[in-house]
């Protein structure tokens, strides 16, 4: 020890050339190397591995465009990027729970005379009885439900435009076919935003012209929101695809006359002034322009194939293997399941004891009447005492995953517009005097009425029963359970207020009195979610709330 | 050799010395204290020259002229000394010194950010804990050691043996989940989040055995971690391990201990006479449904854990290495059945020294092996809503449990049935091990004083958690699912090189000395989450050992995860005698977590300390024995975020997450994978926490009393947070971006008072009290300009919040409606408006809600007690925390009538009794109760004796003996966020054991 270091401190004084020079050399090299190696390790990005970069995507995947419009698409089909509802689109909810399609079929039928759930999850009891409040659940994931396809709409949009393709080399033959995606993506977001004007009115209008992220959006007139709507319709209808079995599930330019026929039938509502001669003559175009026809069988168009269904003019795919959700159609097959009703029966592999029809429902169907076929009513009865007690009311389990494959995700698409309801808006619009001709009205009236009654020629209607009330009454015959009957109620007037009072109608939901009362005018409207209030000031409560 | 001179030649050009000449000579020594110890860190001054002594006492000085002059020895806490030396040229002097201790705790080597100080020294508010002071008993995570023991220091835990810990330095510097300190083992910094690691097993630092921990010290202040810059934020825990013994000594050292636990408190819910009466009251047409039993469904869940430790280690040391070498085994059974840790763990700490110091390389190796068993999901849940009237056995099912009938209602489950067939466990194998190499370059004289160290690591996790439910129990067949299986394998790799140098300039600048240090910082993470995920089993004989054949076929899943960090940092020290001192460091911190504009940071510190007690003026006060005054300011950052937060990037789907994109020409559906696009605010950066601290560090009437005392404020910029934008704004409704700002201000006493100090005799007490005051100052998201942020979710809701940040009031404050009140009951849905003009009585979120106290305690006091005498020793620690609120959630969610309603109802929380809520009123302040308590968190008793030349000590360990409370809940300390529900139940454990130093 001491001589090693005898001859360092020598060394080091006076004299090269030892052990040390040679260890001092490797040590020197070893620290520029390692100083080299710092200087290069000096840029701290890293790429994403498990998620796509926008320039990998758009760049490298041929497909990309089809798969980004495919989510679009898909928000209303799925509630999230897995199956079962996983890594879910929105947060602070339930995947399953906050399915579009499910979210929406709640708030359209849960506070009618329609429907009841039994489920005690907070909020979801209000929806029963039009007690909801401003913090309810339901109504604040729809709206974020709606936002989100407005913003999956609009990034779409704006990663599409002539400028970024021709940046990226897009072929022209693919931009062709990328410009039929714009209009498809664009009719998505009118269809949302027409579900957001019906529910919630005064909303706020975000386009592609917005930059993302960027600040709060301010809130839009009821009016203006529709007239974006029609506008953004009008201006796609040439450009989207004609129905075929090419797009089913698609936009076509059937899907979007169907569309406006719906809103032109609501505009009293929306903006104050109505227009039935738009309603019938969209609705005229839908029936006259596409070849669609009715099914010879009811419930074919709420069977595991429902796929193959003549009169179906826009659905959202389910299969029980590739798009597997809790909500849509899945939630209401499951749903509407319980009591001693045989799970096997509906093609699922388990009841959820939820839905069933309130008694006024019930007792909209005449005796021979086939859309009432589904009824179950062993060990359940007509009136409702306690909305938690399944046996209580009788389930309407007119839709069915039996064939389908797999019982616990059902193969049933959601039939999102069919021709028959088409049929009804052209006899409600003519009725109203929107134009067109009685005996076509009736024709078409009368051809459900018969399809119904297997062909029997005495339940068909004349002209002097073809009243408002009988075509109320008949939309709710026909589209029981179809997500019409809120929208429905509010345009004749019956839906809050006294004129028309039944089972439940603004009761404690978990209490025992279930005789209706009247509620107030403005639960016409959801009120904007309570959270959303926080989020963004700019937006002003719906009156009443 | 050339290199080197030219080194050699340009320093010396730079400091400006005259060259070497011939009339110089050497003078050399060793430094040890008057008890023969040897003293590393002393300064040797000699005219012009300056050094410090090494590990083993010694230094060397070169280059002293030739002639009379005086070695002068100092280090803080010793009497300072000089001797006279004459030097012949050429020549080499032997000048020893045997230093006279005056205040040893100066003296003593306190571990900072690269590198050690004296803790006379510091100028920044720094604790360090050695292992004589860690708290007794069955210690499962190294966070538990501290508990009480640092002022401002929160470990806050969740009760499950070995369960997640979280660690709150001066409140919470981040509105982000992950306000965790960052944790360096042995100078190498675990990443962030808590521990650094995966959370497949329980708390990642578990794998530390803490019986391998020498100290644990905590960096509060931004001047201590500004160094770590980027992780820095939230205050840094660094932990020393225990290595080799003094040179030419061996020891083998045993321990073992065992232990038992039992519950101390469960919810308080209804007995089968008081539910059935509810039923019958409230809910008639229920009461049919209703069993015979009285069955109180907590004892059939819960049990005594019983636990046990067993450590080995060997140390030792030879003239120019030393090793330790240990093993530890720790099993400990949680008090609810199926709950357990168990961890085998091997730790190797080695050190060689090489080429007579020239260099010195420090292997660490530590490896462990942890299985947890964990309650099954639902246990508790259900064990609280399940019905007392209901058996618990009906041999008639498949499973032989009861439950309610008919099976299909929507009802709580048999908790039994659960905790008996289903199964959830993980392993965790944990890793980390580094090579420090040092160099000391002194012994070319041109390089004297400057050391250069290389660091490398790895922290390798590999994660195995497995849970299974089988299909025929209730809760399965109930919901669907028909069998459930679900197992993940996390995998983590960190690695990480850092270089720096350190310069303590051998000549004296001016009247102080200096010391620089400078260095760069690689580090790099991978990590690998597969997982897959089945249910509806056909079977359940595979359990959790293999996937069987499914009804649907399972989903699978990985996930990829890398993030690295770049920095440079640099610190300069200046030190006048010990009396003035100061230094400043910078950090330059690059982020992969942040969009390339916004990935680079600065992290400056400075501080300043004065020891007042060595100026004349003050010398003759004899009661001052020390006295330090401290004053630093510096800024620190957090990156605590998911990665790829910056930048958007499309998400695929999974195998079922496929949408019919139409049908092909012959009419079969095309399948699309969807992607979806993230919400990222691309301008998302830094959050950065400005901190101003003064403080004192205190030594009064000998040693009798000292301490420290600290103010501090800090001010956090840009919190990061993940918050609900507005609607259309972005592409979901919830982004993580920078929110707003936040101060705490407070003050912290740390007090200790040997009372008595005589042979056979001692007393000790440690008492240390802490005040916060935490405020949201804006809240001001740059995507929306809400002015409010709810967060806190709770049961009883899908997508509930019960708090929130807004400016003016603390974070998570909570956000409820004041319950009005009629002849001291609470009047159900009635509540006091709380806007001027608007009568309305109804309670809504953000309808008279309102901010209302917070879950962080404004006080926290900590005493610990230990005496000696002659071989018995006895020690207790106690704690209070005061003005810390709880949300009693199982009260809110299960205290009211409506849970009677569902198919089969539920039990009820016995609040409902006093309350009389017919609904659930999960928003009425009601259930904000005062969380304050006492505890007496351990009492130990211990006799010490030698055996046959052994040293031993048995011991007996009460740990949380008794809490005093008026918190009517399971435990007023259990969440983070103050939210209680259906925690895991606080437990009473004894332990005694037995510890041998052969």
């Amino acid at each position: 020890m001491s001589n090693s270091e005898t001859l360092v401190n020598r060394t080091l004084g006076k004299r090269s050339g030892n052990m040390f020079t040679a260890r001092a050399k490797a040590f020197s090299i070893t620290a520029v190397l390692a100083v080299i190696a710092a200087v290069a390790c000096t840029d701290p990005t890293v790429a994403p591995k498990s998620t796509i970069a926008p320039g990998t995507f758009f760049g490298s995947d041929p497909n990309a465009y089809a798969e980004f419009l495919a989510k679009v698409y898909g928000g209303l089909a799925v509630g999230g990027q897995q199956g079962g509802d996983g890594s879910t689109d929105i947060q602070g909810i339930d995947g399953g729970f906050s399915q579009y399609l499910r979210l929406y079929w709640e708030l359209e039928e849960l506070p009618t005379d329609e429907a009841v759930i039994a489920w005690g999850d907070q909020d979801l009891p209000d929806l029963n009885t039009q007690t909801w409040n401003p913090g309810n659940r339901f109504s604040t994931a729809m709206y974020y439900r709606i936002f989100f396809q407005v913003a999956m709409a609009n990034e779409f949009l704006r990663q599409t435009t002539d400028d970024s393709l021709n940046a990226r080399g897009v072929p022209a033959a693919k931009q062709t076919t990328i410009h039929q995606y714009r209009a498809e993506a664009r009719f998505l977001r009118a269809l949302s935003y027409w579900h957001g004007v019906d529910l919630f009115g005064n909303i706020p209008l975000v386009t592609e012209a917005q930059p993302l992220g960027a600040v709060a959006p301010q809130q839009a007139t009821r009016a203006q929101v529709f007239n974006f709507i029609v506008t953004e319709l009008q201006a796609i209808k040439s450009q989207l695809p004609m129905p075929s079995t090419q797009v089913y599930g698609r936009a076509t330019q059937a899907a979007a006359d169907m569309l406006l026929a719906e809103l032109y039938l609501n505009d009293s509502v929306y903006t104050g002034t109505a227009n039935y001669a738009g309603a019938l003559a969209q609705a005229s175009a839908v029936i006259s322009s596409y070849g669609y026809t009715l099914a010879s069988n009811y419930f074919s168009n709420f069977s595991a194939t429902n796929n193959n269904s003549p009169e179906m003019i826009f659905a959202i795919p389910e299969d029980g293997v590739h798009t597997q959700t809790f909500g849509s159609t899945n939630f209401l097959i499951h749903a509407s399941c319980g009591g001693s009703m045989d799970k096997n029966t509906y093609g699922v592999d388990g009841c959820w004891y939820g839905l069933r029809m309130k008694p006024s429902a019930h007792d909209l169907y005449a005796t021979g009447d086939t859309r009432a076929n589904a009824f179950y009513t062993p060990g359940q009865t007509i009136g409702i005492t306690s909305i938690s007690n399944f046996n209580a009311g009788i389930p309407n389990p007119k839709y069915s995953n039996v064939g389908g494959s797999n019982p616990q995700f059902a193969d049933t698409d959601y039939p999102m517009f069919r021709l028959a309801e088409a049929y009804l808006i052209y006899a409600e619009a003519e009725v109203r005097g929107g134009g067109g001709d009685t005996t076509t009205a009736l024709s078409y009236v009368n051809a459900l009425r018969l399809r119904a009654f297997n062909g029997d020629s005495t339940k068909m209607v004349n002209n002097s029963q073809m009243t408002l009330p009988f075509l109320l009454a008949e939309r709710g015959r026909e589209l029981m359970w179809e997500a019409r009957r809120r929208t429905d109620l509010v345009r004749f007037g019956d839906f809050s207020g006294g004129n028309y009072l039944w089972a439940w109608k603004g009761k404690n939901p978990v209490g025992s009195d279930s005789i209706g009362v009247a509620t107030a005018p403005h639960l016409d409207l959801y009120p904007l979610p309570a959270s959303e209030l926080i989020a963004n000031p700019n937006l002003k409560q719906n009156p009443g709330y | 050799m050339k290199p080197v001179r030219f080194i050699a030649g340009a320093l010396l050009t730079i400091t400006g010395l005259a060259p070497l000449s011939a009339q110089t000579g050497t003078v050399r020594g060793h430094v040890t204290s008057s008890d023969g110890g040897p003293i590393a860190g002393a300064t040797l001054t000699i005219t012009g020259h300056r050094t410090l002594t090494s590990s083993d006492g010694s230094y060397v000085i070169n280059g002293v002229a030739a002639g009379s002059d005086s070695v002068r020895a100092r280090i803080i806490g010793y009497a300072p000394q000089a001797k006279a030396v004459t030097l012949q040229g050429g020549d080499t002097a032997t000048v020893d010194f045997a230093l006279t201790a005056q205040a040893v705790a100066l003296a003593e080597v306190v571990v900072q950010g690269y590198g050690t100080q004296a803790a006379g020294d510091l100028t920044t508010a720094t604790k360090q804990i050695n292992d004589s002071q860690f708290n007794p008993g069955a210690v499962v995570s190294p966070q538990n050691l501290i508990e009480n023991k640092v002022a401002g220091v929160q470990v806050i835990d969740n009760n499950d043996p070995g369960g997640g810990l979280s660690i709150r330095i001066r409140g919470a510097s981040s509105v982000n989940a992950s306000a965790e300190p960052l944790y360096v083992v042995d100078g190498v910094p675990l990443g962030t989040g808590s521990g650094g690691g995966l959370s497949g097993g329980r708390d990642p630092l578990n794998f530390l055995n803490p019986d391998d921990i020498a100290s644990i010290t905590i960096l509060k202040d931004a001047a201590a971690t500004a160094i770590y810059g980027a992780n820095a934020s939230n205050g840094v825990v660094l932990i020393t391990t225990k290595t080799g013994t003094a040179p030419g000594t061996t020891q083998v050292q045993y321990g073992g201990s065992f232990s038992s636990s039992s519950i101390t408190r469960v919810p308080s819910m209804l007995n089968a006479a008081q539910f059935k009466a509810a039923v019958n009251t409230y809910y008639p047409a229920k009461a049919g449904l209703l069993g015979n039993a009285n069955t109180d469904w907590f004892p059939l869940i819960s049990q005594t854990g019983t636990g046990m430790q067993q450590n080995v280690s060997l140390a030792g040391a030879g003239a120019n290495n030393g090793y330790r070498l240990s093993f530890g085994y720790l099993k400990q059974n949680g008090v609810i059945q199926a709950s357990s840790t168990e961890r085998i763990s091997l730790g190797l700490n080695y050190d060689q020294r090489l080429f007579n110091n020239f260099i010195d390389m420090q292997a660490s190796l530590k490896g462990s092996r942890a299985l947890d068993n964990y309650t099954p999901g639902g246990v508790l849940s259900n064990a609280a809503q399940m019905g007392p009237t209901q058996p618990v056995f009906d041999p008639t099912t498949p499973t032989g449990y009861a439950n309610w009938v008919p099976l299909t209602l929507n009802s709580a489950d048999n908790p039994v049935e659960i905790l008996t067939t289903s199964l959830d466990h993980a392993s965790t194998y944990r890793s980390i091990g580094n090579l420090k190499t040092h160099v000391d370059f002194s012994r070319w004289p041109a390089l004297q004083g400057l050391t250069g160290t290389v660091n490398l690591a790895y922290d390798v996790t590999q994660v195995d958690h497995v849970s299974f439910f089988p299909n025929n129990i209730h809760a399965q067949t109930r919901n669907g699912n028909d069998g459930s299986y679900f197992r993940t394998q996390p995998y983590q790799l960190n690695e990480l090189l850092e270089m720096y140098l350190d310069y303590q300039p051998p000549v004296s600048l001016g009247p102080g000395a200096l010391d620089f240090t400078g260095g760069y910082s690689y580090s790099q993470s991978h990590a690998d989450f597969p997982s897959v995920s089945a249910n509806q089993l056909f079977t359940n004989l595979l359990a959790d050992n293999g996937l069987p054949q499914t009804a649907n076929p399972p989903v699978q899943a990985d996930f990829i995860d890398d993030a690295k960090l770049i920095s440079f940092f640099g610190r300069a020290g200046y030190n006048i005698n010990d009396r003035y001192l100061a230094s400043v460091s910078l950090r330059h911190d690059g982020s992969s977590r942040f969009a390339a504009s916004h990935q680079w940071g600065d992290f400056p510190a400075v501080s300043l300390g004065w020891r007042i007690s060595q100026e004349p003026f003050l010398s003759s006060v004899t009661a001052i024995s020390d006295l330090k005054l401290r004053g630093s300011w510096g800024k620190t950052g957090n990156q605590s975020i998911g990665n790829y937060l910056g930048s958007s990037s499309f998400q695929p789907c999974d195998s079922k997450g496929e949408v019919q994109f139409g049908n092909d020409a012959l009419g079969k559906p095309i399948f699309m994978c969807p992607f979806r696009p993230s919400a990222v605010d691309p301008n998302i950066q830094w959050e950065s926490t400005t901190t101003w601290d003064f403080g004192a560090d205190y030594s009064l009437l000998g040693s009798f009393l000292s301490g420290s005392v600290d103010y501090y404020s800090k001010h956090t910029d840009n919190l990061i947070f993940t918050v609900p934008v507005a609607a259309g704004s972005n592409l979901s409704n919830f982004v993580t971006t920078n929110i707003g700002t936040m101060s705490n201000k407070g003050f912290e006493l740390d007090l200790t008072a040997r009372l008595m100090d005589r042979p056979g005799l001692s007393w000790t007490v440690s008492a240390n009290a802490a005040h916060n005051v935490n405020e949201i100052l804006s809240v001001n998201p740059n995507v929306t300009a809400a002015t409010q942020v709810l967060t806190g979710g709770i049961a009883g809701g899908v997508g509930s919040t019960i708090q929130v940040l807004e400016p003016g009031q603390p974070i998570n404050s909570f956000f409820v409606c004041q319950q009005a009140y009629s002849s001291g009951k609470p009047v159900e849905g009635k509540y006091v408006p709380q806007v001027t003009g608007d009568t309305s009585t109804t309670c809504s979120l953000g309808h008279n809600t309102r901010a209302f106290h917070d879950p962080a305690p404004h006080w926290i006091f900590g005493l610990t007690n230990t005496m000696t005498y002659r071989h018995f020793d006895f020690s207790f620690t106690l704690r209070a925390w005061l003005g810390n609120y709880v949300y009693n959630n199982v009260g809110s969610n299960l205290g009211n009538y409506i849970q009677l309603s569902y198919g089969a109802p539920f039990n009820l929380q016995s609040s409902v009794l006093q309350t009389g809520f017919k609904t659930q009123q999960l928003l009425s302040d009601f259930y904000v109760e005062d969380g304050s308590f006492l505890r007496m968190d351990n009492i130990a008793v211990g006799y010490s004796f030698p055996f046959q030349g052994r040293q031993i000590r048995a011991y007996m360990v009460v740990q949380n003996a008794f809490t005093i409370t008026g918190y009517s809940g399971v435990d007023p300390t259990s969440g983070l966020n103050g939210i209680d529900n259906n925690i895991y139940p606080r437990s009473r454990m004894f332990t005694g054991g037995l510890d041998v130093k052969f």
